[in-house]
């Protein structure tokens, strides 16, 4: 399934090829100024999840759902692979219910937040400090 | 790749609202939806089994959140 994902961007140079064909036969690699040359790295995630390989993660889903668990892997898409994965339930307080044991894979249209487990504290609820 | 593993054990799917879908993996796509086999599906706030279909459902990926290898589902 990755392959296929990156399949597509050096399908897209290709694409450039055909039409730059149709217009003019003569030139072949001259015009390649205006197109930024595609060296980028394949991986373009805005986040580089290899440094959060191996560590405690919290993960927020669309729903309402939190869980944490260690990073094993991940791909283009944030599907991510988490070890140990405990699924944080609010009702009144935290309950904690550690019905995911092992391995689960966590798919990436459904993440809203990533944060490290690392220094991440509770704090009183400043709203309900108001009244 | 990890999901190509599964193929054919048992899989424990969480979707984003609350329910739950335990069976067996038949197979998958691009986009994850999944075929699975002698589901047997969770409500996880009433918590209380549902339906257990069998005859292969095709779960639609869009709302899938979470996929657990080798998993019976919530300890039963």
């Amino acid at each position: 399934m990755a392959d296929r994902g990156r399949g597509g961007p050096p399908r897209g140079s290709h694409r450039g090829g055909g039409p730059g064909n149709s217009r003019g036969g003569g030139k072949h690699h001259g015009p390649q100024g205006p197109q930024p040359t595609m060296d980028k790295p394949k991986r373009e995630a805005i986040l580089d999840l290899s440094r959060y390989m191996n560590e405690k993660i919290r993960v927020k889903f669309t729903g309402g759902r939190e869980v944490t668990g260690v990073l094993k892997g991940f791909d283009q898409l944030l599907n991510l692979v988490l070890d140990d994965v405990q699924e944080i339930f609010q009702t009144v307080e935290s309950e904690q219910t550690t019905r995911s044991l092992g391995l689960v894979v966590l798919r990436g249209p459904t993440i809203t937040l990533l944060s490290p487990v690392d220094g991440h504290e509770e704090i009183a609820n400043p709203f309900l400090a108001q009244e | 790749e990890l999901i190509d593993r599964c193929i054919g054990s048992k899989i424990w799917v969480i979707m984003k609202n609350d329910r739950e879908f335990t069976g067996t993996l038949l197979g998958f796509d691009d986009f994850v939806n999944m075929v699975l086999e002698d589901v047997t599906e969770f409500e996880t706030t009433p918590q209380g089994k549902k339906t257990t279909k069998l005859n292969q459902t095709l779960l639609n990926g869009n709302n899938i959140c979470m996929l657990i290898p080798g998993s019976d589902g919530p300890d039963q």
